[in-house]
Order: C-alpha cells, then structure tokens, then sequence
C-alpha cells in the first residue's frame, strides 16, 4: 500500500556516522570483542572492527544495527545513546559516594585451626596478646559509624572470632546502641568448630550471619585444615545444620579455597556444596600472601592449573542447570553482574578504583587499620604499605586521607593504568593494588606479566565466548548477573 | 462478540445533541438526578416521567414517551449502571461497562504515528468532541470503579487539555487506577512530562510502545522519522519525574528478529519500567491491509517468545504476555501469560471445543477468528 | 635470538608501536628507534624461546600494532564526545533536550 513508507525510508540516508567510545580485545584470528563507555559488549570479526572504524560499515549490515542498538555509533537516525550511556555510567558511580559498606574486625587472631595456608592465625592462649580489647573496640565502632554508607555491615573474623565471643556481643550491642539512621548487618565469619547453642541464640536475636569454611569433601577438608582432633569437616558440618536449624537455611555461607588437593576434584566439591543445599559456590584461588606464600602451597599449582580447576567447575555447573539443578558460581556471578548491569558488585578485587578502603577496611585485633584484609596479610608478611594507622591514635580523617590510602587508588585507577586504559575488559576488572604489590613490589604492576591479569583476561574472554556459543548460557549468565535470587 | 454501537431501530429524538445516560430500571430515583439517566423500560409498568432517555430491546408502543430509542437485540447486554451515548440520530454507544474491568475511553481518533498494525487507523479531523465526552462521562462513572483506560489515536495530542483530563479524572476518581495508551512522544518535553507529573496520580500508568532496540525499525513500524529517540526521552523523562510507564511491544513479522535484543535493550536501559507486555497481533485495521508484511505464525515464533520473557523476568521485570493462545505458547511462559482479550471481543473456535485450558485461555480477539489465527491451534487434552 | 622489524612511519605513530611493546614485554625486550620515515624495533628474545615459537611471537606483535593502530584512531575521534558524556555523568542534567 502506497500510503506506508518501506523501512528503506527510514534508513539514514548517508552513510555516516560517529564512533561512540569503545574498546577492543582479540578473542580469536577471526572475532574480537568490543565493549563501549559501560561495558555493554557485542562480538564482530575483525574485518567488520576495521570497516567500523574506518567508517566504511554499511549502514544496513547487521552489525552495523547492533553496534547502533548497543550504543557504539551514533548517526542522523538517533541520538539518544549519549543520555543512556550517561546515565548508566552515573548509576555505576553512585555506589562510590557510598564508599566502606564492609567493616571487618578482628576480635582475635587465635585459632584452634592450624591450616597451612592461612595468612595470620596463631595458635596461641595469650589472650592479651592476640585478643581486640575493647577500648580498641570502642573506638573501631566510631570510625566504622562515621562511613558515608548507610549500610554498615561489621564483619567479625580472625584468627577463630568464636574466641573471643564477649567481644562479638559487646561490639554488636555498643554498635546497635550508637548505630541512629545506620542500618547495621552483622557477620561471623567461622569454622564453626566452636558454635553453641547460646552463641546461636545471640545471632537470632540480632540477626547475625554466619560465614564459614567448607574446602570440598572430608578428606580435602581436613587435610586443608588440621585441628586437634582431625575432625574439622564434621565439625563444619555439624555447624552448618545447627546454624540452620536456628537461624535459617540461607543464615550461613561458606567458602572454599583451592589448594594443590582441591585440583582434579572440583565435581566432588561442587557436589559436596549440593549435599548441604548451598545455592552457589566461590571457586577461590589461593591468595599470595601469608603463610601461603611462606610454605610455598601457594606456588604448589600455577595460574594455568587452577584455570582449568575453575573451567572445569564452571562447565560442571553449567551441565547442573542445564539439568534443572540451580547453582552458581560466585566469582563468575560478579564479573556478570559487571558484564550484564549498571550495578557495582563491590567486591574488593574487582573494583576499579580500587576497593581498598573503600569496598571494605579492616580493624586489627591491636588497633592497627588496614586498607583490606588482604592489606593486613600483607602486613603479617612485613609489608605494611596498606597500613593505615591506629584506631587509637588516628582521628578517621588520617585515616582515610591517608596517603598509602589515597596513593595506591589513584596510581591502581585502571582508567589511567597502561594496556588497562586501553584494555576492553577494564570496566569487568579490578585494580588490585595490593595484589600487584605482594608479587610485583608496585601497585600496578607490569600487566602483560600480572597474574591477575592474565587470570581474569582469561576469565572474561571465556565467558564472552561461551555466552556466544550457546543462547542456554547467554541466558543463565544473564540470571546469574542479577543479585541472588 | 458484543456490539459497542447500534442505531436505534425507531426512536423519538428531541434531544438536541448528543448525551450521555447511565442506564436503569430503576423508576423511581429521586427528581433531582433522573435526568443523567436513561430509564430501560421492561415494559410499561416502570415508565416514569422525567428521564433523559428511554430505552428498551423489545417495542413498547406508547406515544407520549419523550426520547425512547428502540435498540437492537444485540445490545440487550446493556444494564443497570453501564453508560451509554445517544445521538439525536439514533446512535448508541456504550462508553462504559460496569461489569467490564476494563473500560477503554478513546479520546481522539488523530495520531501523529501511522502504525503499521494500527487496529484504530488513524483520521485527520477534529474530533475533539470525544475529549469533551470523556470529560463528561468522568462525573457519570461510579467512585468504586477499580481502573480506567484512556486511549486514542494519540491522547497527548490534546497538551494541557490531555493534563486536565487526568487532573479531573484523579479528583473525581480518587481510588481508580488509570491506563494511558500514548507513544510518549510528548513526554520527550520536561515541562510538559513535570505538568502531568504535578497531577501526582497515584497510579496512572502509561503504556508506551518501543517495537525495537533499531531505531530504523522502530520508526518504521510507526512511520514516523524520529519516533525512537523522543519515545525513548519520554520514557526517560517520565522516570525521571517518578511516573509509571509500561512498555508494549507488539510482536509480528517486522518486531520478531529482534525482539530479543529489544528486550535486552529494555533490561539494560530502561530497567526502571513498571512493566513491560508482549502482546499478539489483533487483526483490526491496518493489519489486515499489510497482513503480507506482518503475519506470523505465533506456534513459529513461541521459542522466540520465551526468550523474550526469559531476558525481561531474569532481570525482574514485571512482564505479561497478552492475546495469545495456551496452545501456541511454551510452558515457560505461562507464570506470564495473561488471560487478556477484553471480555467484549475474546472468543474460541471450533478446536477450543474440548480443550481442557479454556478457561484459562484468553482465547482470540473476534477479528483474528474472521480473519487470521495460528494454524497450530489444537486442544490440549 | 633476535630479530629486526621495519614499521613505515607515515602509516604508524611511533606510540603505536610503542603501546603494542608493552602489550608483549612479557615475551620479548624491544629497543624502538626512529629514522626518517621508519620506526626499527629491535627485538630480543630469550634464550629459550624456540623458533616456532619466535615466528608466533613475531607474528602476533605485527597484528598487535595494527590493533593499537585501530585504538589509535579509536582514541582521537571519541575522545571528545567521551569527555562530554563523562562530564554529564557527573554533572546534574542530562544531555539532550533538558530544562
């Protein structure tokens, strides 16, 4: 009917058009991956990426109405992309005005625990020595109430925190009697070896969590976490049901790390995470620092095995939901948050600027404020670069104006790093400066030899590619993208 | 299927223009109200004096009735509390239905799209007369009335009297709910968007269509240069004011390929929408003159669809999935599907005879059941 | 084991090539050197990076320049409109058609 116009009419009519900021990466000879200002990606040959950026690309080529749709280009058909990139970008920075949601305090570094890759318990009675008292306490609950965030979750750890369980009920009790418009969340993190019933009765009436350690089947669990008695993993066990019968099934989380047992287990892992009806697991690589690096188990696989460990875990998960099973996998989850929304996961490792003191910061058993708790492990390693000050001689401004704050945020800002300022996955990644410091003795670090960054390239091409094969894993990744459900 | 308009098959008009009636039976409501009122005579035992209208589906052959339009059987539906339109000429519609939860009052017949499905083609002349009707009937509709629609043509063509409506409808209709169809074009002004949200509804939700994330495609579909991007600033104004918007994407032949992608493009961009519905073909208007252009087989796009709803509801998007049938969808879809086709044009066929969803089905409009339906429709037993 | 490579000056910035060293210092030390309309990488190799492997090496650097080329051109024509959408980011309107 002549009264209709064909699309054709609708086309722009020059081939013209203006390239949006965008970057790219190879994937493969053939196809790269191109991400724009807020990490929305799309995967084109190469051809088509120098065409594009040639501006020969035609205007009717479906690629060209891709990278139109995902705000790559901008023609005389539409304009709208500059708003829409703008305010993504806004909603992705919000999150940093709201900075040190996470306040971890370690209320003792004893442990009953003598795991061999642990980076700071001791085994020890001295409690004066390695228990946080509680002027120090006082004062780390003022410093964690005066963060901009509204919600303040206090995290306990150690060392076992149990130990110490007075403090646990004094600091949650003083923070709740000071908390005014904060909304405050509380978190153990335990091996559960010492759980009660009266402890348990506390965390039901103030809502406490619990975060513990599970490393995969019994024989992997307590050979990574020897204890008096060689019962770790029944201990663990044991725990996780008595958390639940009170407080709840989704009251308790755990952790694994990937030590040299853990390699060619993964399935028995992941199945031993199903068993207790865990939702999702964090397949976590073993951090450099501490004891780890000390005893040499962190260099007892490289960056290689556990890739394919992680591999290995994640097609295992994706063949469980394919088959109905609905599981996760957390680190993945994060980097597809990061892939798929405008939301700010906040974790620490993936956060660019860095999350040091501003994901999460750490007050230590003797007063001492680190940047993270991986700053404090450093630290236990004589590397007390991330050291902040003292809670009970530094007001918060020195604190957190703190140069060895404030240096290794800007010098990390990925935006500003070389080869990650021009890198495609910048807006999935993270700074690390404390990582890059531990290994490299810089806070950047030379990234074509950075493990973090060869780890996580890998990662994120992976998944590109994986999600491109197959619209059922576009489809779960995208799923797992969004906060738990 | 309901008949909305009839003429009277004899009638004695005195009226001078058209009004509107709230149909009754009953006679003897107080002096001071009979006349907003259109008295059905069952026979002439509730004849009383002093009713705008009298109406009635079977003669009653009294001659001293003043304004007694004999209607057609077909609109013997009508009863107490539904409102209709006389004109003098004997024409009648029925504006609004009590029993009906959805209750649709166009307001212009003008658009400046030209859709390629448009079911109500739009015309160029001056019918602001309906504006003036729909400001009527607002002081006819009961208070209790859960929700409202408004649609047209383009309702915001009106400007601020389109504001006034919505003012007036908010102030004598406090607990309704109103739907705005509009292609929210007007909203890409921030005075105009902050005038309607000065109203400060409390709920009026404004159904907006996006039929693709290719601005090309979009604006092909409505025909009109530019739609996309100030449809897509209207939106983003109206959140920007905290209004609510729905966004309907009707799926065809020209929306199918990629209405994944839209979807995604909605999930990314617009995350902020209240909700979003994927509806059916409707074989009125337009439709059928480009049927060649637009008709697909919804058994052949179904996996298509549960993609669709699969991407908006993973991101926790409230979605809906209207006009199609249970037997051309997949499972999957159904916590979505929506029971839809309003109650005056949803029927069945032949097929549907021994189907065991029926009732759960929304069935077919009236027009794709004359016209055009999937040829995969079969009872599920 | 070394190796010499020839880039034409008028077709690659010198920062082109630089930024695809970076890219490979993990695999190869590079001294750059400019004569008139050529850009010389001298490139050296570890002493146990065989010579299929070298080929590899040599081979993905040359695509890595071509890439940082793209970049390049990438970089100048957005770099504008970047500034603009990273300036209303943080600013309190929006870009088109605000009050």
């Amino acid at each position: 009917m002549s009264k209709f116009q064909p699309i054709e009419f609708y086309k722009n009519k020059k081939n013209e058009y203006s390239l949006l900021p965008f970057r790219f990466e190879p994937l493969s000879e053939v196809n790269y991956a191109v991400t724009n200002l807020v990490g929305e990606h799309l995967i084109i040959p190469r051809e088509t990426l120098e065409d594009f950026v040639k501006h020969k690309l035609d205007s009717s080529s479906p690629h060209y109405i891709n990278l139109r749709a995902k705000h790559f280009l901008v023609d005389d058909k539409t304009q709208i992309a500059k708003e829409l990139l703008s305010i993504k970008l806004k909603t992705k920075y919000r999150v940093l005005s709201e900075f040190t949601g996470l306040h971890i305090f370690v209320v003792s570094l004893r442990c009953e625990h003598s795991c061999p890759y642990c980076q700071v318990s001791r085994q020890s009675d001295d409690k004066i020595k390695f228990d946080m008292s509680t002027d120090i306490a006082d004062k780390s609950i003022d410093l964690a109430l005066r963060s901009p965030s509204k919600n303040i979750k206090i995290e306990f750890q150690g060392g076992e925190p149990l130990l110490n369980f007075p403090l646990i009920k004094y600091i949650v009790n003083a923070a709740k009697s000071k908390q005014k418009e904060k909304n405050l969340s509380f978190v153990i993190a335990t091996n559960l070896a010492l759980i009660t019933e009266e402890i348990l009765l506390f965390c039901k009436q103030h809502g406490i969590l619990i975060s513990t350690s599970l490393d995969g089947p019994k024989d992997i669990h307590n050979l990574n976490r020897p204890r008096p008695g060689g019962n770790s993993y029944e201990k663990a066990v044991e725990g996780i049901q008595m958390v639940r019968a009170h407080l709840g099934i989704d009251a308790v989380s755990a952790l694994m790390t990937t030590t040299k047992n853990s390699l060619g287990r993964v399935k028995e892992i992941i199945d031993e995470y199903l068993k207790f009806s865990f939702t999702g697991i964090f397949l976590r690589p073993l951090s450099p620092y501490g004891f780890a690096l000390k005893t040499k188990t962190y260099s007892a696989y490289d960056a290689n095995k556990w890739h394919d460990f992680y591999l290995e875990g994640l097609e295992y998960i994706i063949d469980l939901n394919k088959t109905g099973v609905k599981f996760r996998e957390y680190y993945t989850s994060t980097i597809l948050t990061k892939i798929f929304t405008s939301q700010e996961p906040g974790y620490v490792d993936l956060m660019s600027p860095s999350g040091i003191g501003i994901g999460a910061i750490v007050y230590n058993y003797d007063g001492l404020v680190y940047a993270s708790d991986e700053s404090r492990m450093l630290a236990e390693m004589g590397d007390t670069s991330f050291e902040l000050g003292n809670v009970l001689t530094n007001s918060y401004e020195d604190i957190f104006l703190n140069p060895k704050l404030l240096d290794p945020i800007e010098e990390s800002f990925a935006f500003s790093v070389p080869m990650c300022n021009d890198c495609a996955f910048e807006t999935y990644c993270g700074a690390d400066p404390v990582f890059h410091h531990a290994i490299y003795k810089d806070f950047v670090g030379r990234k074509p030899e950075s493990e973090f960054c060869n780890r996580n390239m890998k990662i994120f091409k992976y998944l590109i590619e994986r999600m491109d094969s197959e619209p059922y894993i576009k489809r779960l990744f995208m799923s797992w993208a969004q906060s738990n459900a | 299927m309901l008949k909305l308009h009839g003429s009277a098959i004899s009638h004695d008009a005195t009226l001078m223009q058209r009004g509107l009636f709230i149909v009754t039976k009953k006679s003897e409501l107080p002096r001071t109200i009979k006349s907003k009122y259109a008295l059905l005579l069952d026979n002439y035992l509730n004849y009383e004096e002093g009713y705008g209208a009298y109406i009635s589906f079977s003669e009653v052959k009294i001659s001293n009735i003043k304004n007694y339009f004999y209607l057609p059987k077909e609109m013997d539906y009508l009863g107490e509390g539904d409102i209709i339109r006389i004109e003098p000429s004997g024409r009648i519609n029925s504006l609004f239905r009590i029993n009906s939860s959805h209750n649709t009052i166009l307001l212009t017949e003008q658009c400046n799209h030209y859709c390629l499905m448009c079911s109500q083609p739009p015309k160029n002349i001056d019918d602001s007369w309906l504006m003036d009707d729909a400001m009527a009937l607002l002081d006819l509709i009961p208070r209790e009335t859960r929700n409202i629609g408004f649609s047209g043509g383009e309702p915001t063509l009106y400007g601020d009297h389109f504001i006034d409506l919505i003012n007036k409808t908010k102030l004598i209709l406090p607990n309704t709910t109103v739907d705005v169809l509009s292609n929210g074009r007007a909203f890409s002004d921030s005075i105009f968007t902050s005038k309607f949200a000065a109203i400060n509804h409390f709920d009026c939700v404004l159904g907006i269509p996006i039929y693709s994330d290719d601005p090309a495609r979009h604006d092909y579909v409505v025909q009109s240069k530019g739609a996309f991007d100030e449809t897509i600033l209207g939106i983003l104004n109206l959140k920007k004011y905290q209004q609510k918007v729905e966004i309907r994407i009707v799926i065809h032949k020209q929306t199918i390929d990629r209405l994944v992608q839209t979807c995604e493009f909605i999930a990314s961009n617009l995350l902020f929408v209240d909700h979003v519905a994927l509806m059916g073909l409707e074989m009125m208007g337009f439709t059928r003159a480009n049927l060649d252009q637009l008709w697909i087989d919804p058994f052949e796009y179904k996996d298509i669809l549960s993609e669709a709803v699969d991407v908006l509801t993973c991101y926790g998007i409230n979605t809906s999935v209207y006009n199609h049938q249970l037997c051309v969808i997949n499972d999957d879809v159904l916590p979505n599907y929506k029971k839809s086709i309003s109650d005056w044009k949803n029927e069945y066929v032949d097929q549907c005879d021994s189907c065991l969803k029926k009732s759960e089905c929304g069935g077919f409009f009236s027009s794709s059941k004359m016209y055009r339906y999937s040829d995969h429709i079969k009872a599920i037993i | 084991m070394e190796a010499n490579l020839i880039f034409d000056a008028n077709i690659y910035s010198i920062d082109a090539i630089k930024k695809a060293c970076y890219r490979n210092i993990n695999r190869f030390a590079v001294n750059i050197s400019k004569e008139e309309d050529t850009i010389n990488c001298n490139i050296t190799f570890k002493n146990t990076v065989t010579e299929s492997q070298i080929k590899i090496y040599l081979d993905d650097f040359m695509k890595e320049v071509l890439d940082q080329d793209l970049r390049e051109s990438i970089k100048k024509e957005t770099e504008g409109v970047r500034n603009l959408i990273l300036a209303h980011t943080f600013s309190k309107t929006g870009l088109i058609k605000d009050e």
